[in-house]
């Protein structure tokens, strides 16, 4: 298993790589000049240029691409233009901060959707289904653009329970954390618990009418032990599928919500350093994301494996 | 020795003797948190122009000039100056007893090197292209040899675009955007969480400035009357509304316009304009047909309503402006107001007729990372329209319009933008938008105007102020009439606090002295 886990980490490294190749294309294709940015209207065309000699611009395309990958081989994502800061030093202030939002979304994710999904199941055509498939159908359908704004109307402007946004770390204060991060958090796990609480409903449908959870009932076990260990254990499979794309969808659900909720991560960090074309936070701050999503592709294909044996890694 | 002390008007003026009594502060201590829109990229202030930076910083730093609350030169390091009648030489006393917050005295050897470094990473170290070199001829005098005279070097020096800030001196080599935060100013940085916070506390060694009895602009005499001020980063409109409804910030900037009915009705808040934010503005581009021509330039001009524009832009918040200045201001003249808010269809369409104008696409630039102005670029282009001009509007993010508008071949015609700091700043800043050796100017058909170019360099050279003065009416009253600019007027832009803040007077930037919370 451990080998296998290894080729799927250095398996990924051309993936990074050409990720990085894109973002570095992408940026430099589009138009907009961090120097002019830096700058402001009002510089002299000797400013401008002496600003992007400063940053490294005027150097050839192929020259800064060469540069930056040396750079990566000794662990070095290079100096934000307009932080002025080491990438990696920018990016892991932020990342515990998005993780952990992140973190929080899947847990709610899980608990919500995964127990939607099977209460819904199991009560099938009734009420409860219903009401908890029309709660999925909204989570789906309702944008966090719009769904945020509204949970700050109501629980932190109207009734004053949580604060309307920024942020406290954890290890300051665990309970403040929790007060500043509850909102966001469910924010982003909105469309996941909808999506989990649908795939898990269908799921468990399909399961429950197999022949085992009928012989599991002939037998006489309890309901509980039923749905708990032969047919939920079974839904697994499809719904850790779900999962692995949840933690995408809440990783790049942080843009907007980190935005709302004036929450310092990656997100927000990324989303100023695409506005004023900050070339080398951009590719970093890509890189390391997609780094992250990649574990959790790896990471989701081994809990299969860890699930059902008839799971070969290596095939 | 031939320099004669002259000192200077400004500082004749404003270094009186206090005769009333200085500003104590009602109450002592508190917090206040403020909203801040924008992120804060660093608080190096020499090495960045942004607005967000200097929100902060300006409460960090000083420099030995600055701008007083009706913008004239004031000292704020600077104790006292002298001007060589020659205007080659500029001495420097500084203020005594100023600490760093490091707790170190400030001497004119830190002067000296914070001018090394901004010579080097300073953003606008253009401004001292003039300058031959600087000395310390003792700990307490700085002094500044021009190579050659710049009437306006001490306006230029007191700009708080990218001030020449003060740090103490062994931080010369900090590089870009890297200075360490310690300064001379009232309030010292406590804790920085980028993307999210920056909190200040009060430097309780602080010496204020004792030539006057209360603050002035970015200078005057400040005391810090809270404890602590945590500028927090609440980049949604909404979610800085909101945290001030629910008192989690006690001050916010740019309140958005749908807002402000209900937050008036709110007697925990109070509602500050700040009138003049920026001028809304469109440029055209003279270097591609038809905007090359200045009698198509001049029918736009005609056809155009500004308060239907500025009311579209802003929602409501502006004053119709002619020019480049606001009244009130030193400098203001409504000179071209002939030119301004014509909205005569009748002679632009005479106008487009002498210019031969056949229908040719006209492409306005504009983008909405902005609101204001995509908006005013689409009552443009329908006012445009009315008058038969077939005008399309482009609309692409920030930094993509502002890297075509500085390449005129990039298929514009007009380019939407909003000039603050610089009209802040004064007439001469603004002025040279129009002029070389500004990034932006972009002469008519490749050749300089030459009546823009004389009337430029008379702001600059003329010796006397007043005659500075006469060639700024002139220039702004041949750009209105050669339609290089076509400023539709002044935004405002509204911030707020909760009803206990105190001494929270709207300017240019926050200014956290002289507030207290009761």
């Amino acid at each position: 298993m451990i080998g296998v886990v290894v080729a799927r980490l250095l398996g990924a490294i051309p993936t990074l790589l050409l990720v990085s190749l894109i973002t570095f294309a992408i940026l430099h294709l589009i138009p907009g000049d961090p120097a002019v940015v830096m700058a402001g209207l009002s510089a002299t065309p000797q400013d401008v240029a002496q600003i992007r000699s400063d940053l490294g611009l005027d150097q050839p395309l192929l020259g800064q691409l060469v540069h930056w990958y040396a750079g990566l081989l000794h662990g070095n994502l290079g100096r934000s233009l307009l932080l002025g800061q080491d990438v990696l030093e920018a990016i892991l202030q932020r990342l515990p901060v998005t993780l952990s939002l992140s973190l929080y979304g899947l847990v709610l994710t899980l608990l919500i959707g995964v127990a939607g999904g099977v209460l819904a199941a199991l009560k099938q055509n009734t009420i409860v289904d219903q009401a908890a498939m029309i709660g999925a159908m909204i989570g789906i359908s309702m944008p966090s653009f719009f769904f945020a704004p509204l949970m700050v109307l109501v629980f932190a402007v109207h009734f004053g329970w949580l604060p309307s946004g920024g942020y406290v770390n954890f290890i300051d204060s665990p309970l403040g954390w929790l007060r500043a991060a509850t909102l966001p958090a469910v924010s982003l796990a909105l469309l996941q618990v909808g999506l989990l609480a649908r795939i898990t409903r269908s799921t468990m449908l399909e399961v429950l009418r197999q022949d085992y959870v009928r012989t599991a009932r002939a037998k006489g076990l309890s309901g509980m032990s039923v749905v708990g260990k032969h047919a939920l254990a079974n839904a697994m499979i499809p719904i850790t599928t779900v999962v692995g794309i949840a933690i995408s969808l809440l990783l790049s659900g942080s843009v907007v919500i980190e935005t709302i909720f004036s929450v310092p991560g990656i997100g927000q960090l990324l989303t100023q350093a695409v506005l004023n074309r900050d070339y080398p936070l951009v590719q970093g701050g890509l890189l390391v994301l997609t780094t992250v999503l990649v574990l959790v592709n790896i990471a989701v294909d081994v809990a299969y494996a860890a699930m059902d044996p008839r799971v070969r890694l290596g095939g | 020795m031939t320099r004669s002390a002259i000192l200077l008007l400004t500082a004749v003026a404003s270094i009186g003797t206090a005769s009333a009594a200085p500003f104590a502060c009602p109450k002592k201590g508190g917090t206040m948190v403020f909203g801040q829109e924008a992120n804060l990229n660093s608080l190096d202030q020499q090495a960045s122009n942004t607005i967000s930076t200097r929100n902060v910083a300006m409460n960090i730093f000083e420099a030995l000039l600055t701008r007083s609350e009706d913008n004239q030169t004031i000292g704020d390091l600077a104790d006292s100056w002298t001007e060589s009648p020659d205007k080659l030489t500029y001495t420097f006393k500084l203020r005594s007893g100023v600490h760093f917050h490091n707790g170190k005295l400030l001497t004119s050897a830190d002067v000296v090197a914070s001018f090394d470094r901004y010579s080097k990473v300073g953003l606008e170290r253009s401004n001292l292209a003039n300058v031959d070199k600087w000395d310390a001829p003792d700990a307490d005098t700085f002094v500044i040899h021009m190579k050659q005279a710049q009437p306006t070097f001490l306006e230029s020096m007191s700009s708080f675009s990218v001030p020449i800030v003060i740090f103490p001196a062994e931080f010369k080599d900090d590089p870009a955007l890297r200075l360490h935060t310690i300064g001379t100013g009232p309030f010292m940085l406590d804790e920085f969480v980028p993307g999210g916070f920056v909190r200040l506390k009060r430097f309780d060694a602080y010496s204020p400035n004792t030539h006057y009895e209360q603050r002035s602009g970015f200078g005057g005499y400040k005391v810090a009357c809270l404890d602590t001020v945590t500028v927090r980063i609440v980049t949604e409109p909404g979610a800085r509304v909101a945290g001030l409804q629910t008192g989690e910030l006690q001050a916010v900037e740019d309140v958005p316009a749908t807002n402000l009915a209900d937050l008036k009705k709110n007697k925990d808040i109070t509602l500050l304009p700040l009138a003049n934010w920026w001028i809304q503005i469109t440029l055209p581009n003279v270097q591609k047909p038809p905007t090359d021509n200045v009698y198509f330039r001049q029918a736009v001009q005609a056809a155009l309503n500004m308060d239907e524009i500025m009311d579209a832009a802003t929602d409501g918040n502006y004053k119709l402006n002619v020019g480049f200045q606001f009244p009130g201001r030193p400098g203001y003249t409504d000179a071209g107001k002939e030119t301004y808010n014509q909205h005569d269809p009748a002679k632009a369409k005479a106008l487009l007729a002498k210019a031969g104008y056949k229908g040719e696409p006209v492409t306005i630039l504009t983008n909405k990372d902005y609101t204001s102005m995509y908006n005013a670029a689409v009552v443009q282009a329908e006012e445009m329209k009315a008058v038969g001009i077939n005008a399309e509007i482009k609309v692409v993010d920030w930094p993509t319009s502002i890297q075509m508008y500085l390449r005129g071949d990039t298929g514009w015609n007009y380019f939407h933008t909003g000039w603050g700091t610089q009209p802040a700043l004064g007439a001469l800043s603004t002025m040279a938008f129009f002029a070389p050796p500004n990034a932006s100017y972009r002469p008519d058909a490749g050749k300089d105007d030459p009546d823009v170019v004389k009337l430029w360099n008379d702001m600059n050279n003329l010796p006397d102020e007043a005659g500075r003065q006469d060639a700024f009416v002139k220039l702004q009253a041949l750009v209105l009439e050669r339609a290089y600019a076509v400023p539709f007027g002044s935004l405002t832009k509204v911030q707020a606090v909760r009803s206990n803040v105190k001494g929270f007077v709207p300017f240019r930037i926050p200014r956290f002295a002289n507030v207290w919370v009761e």
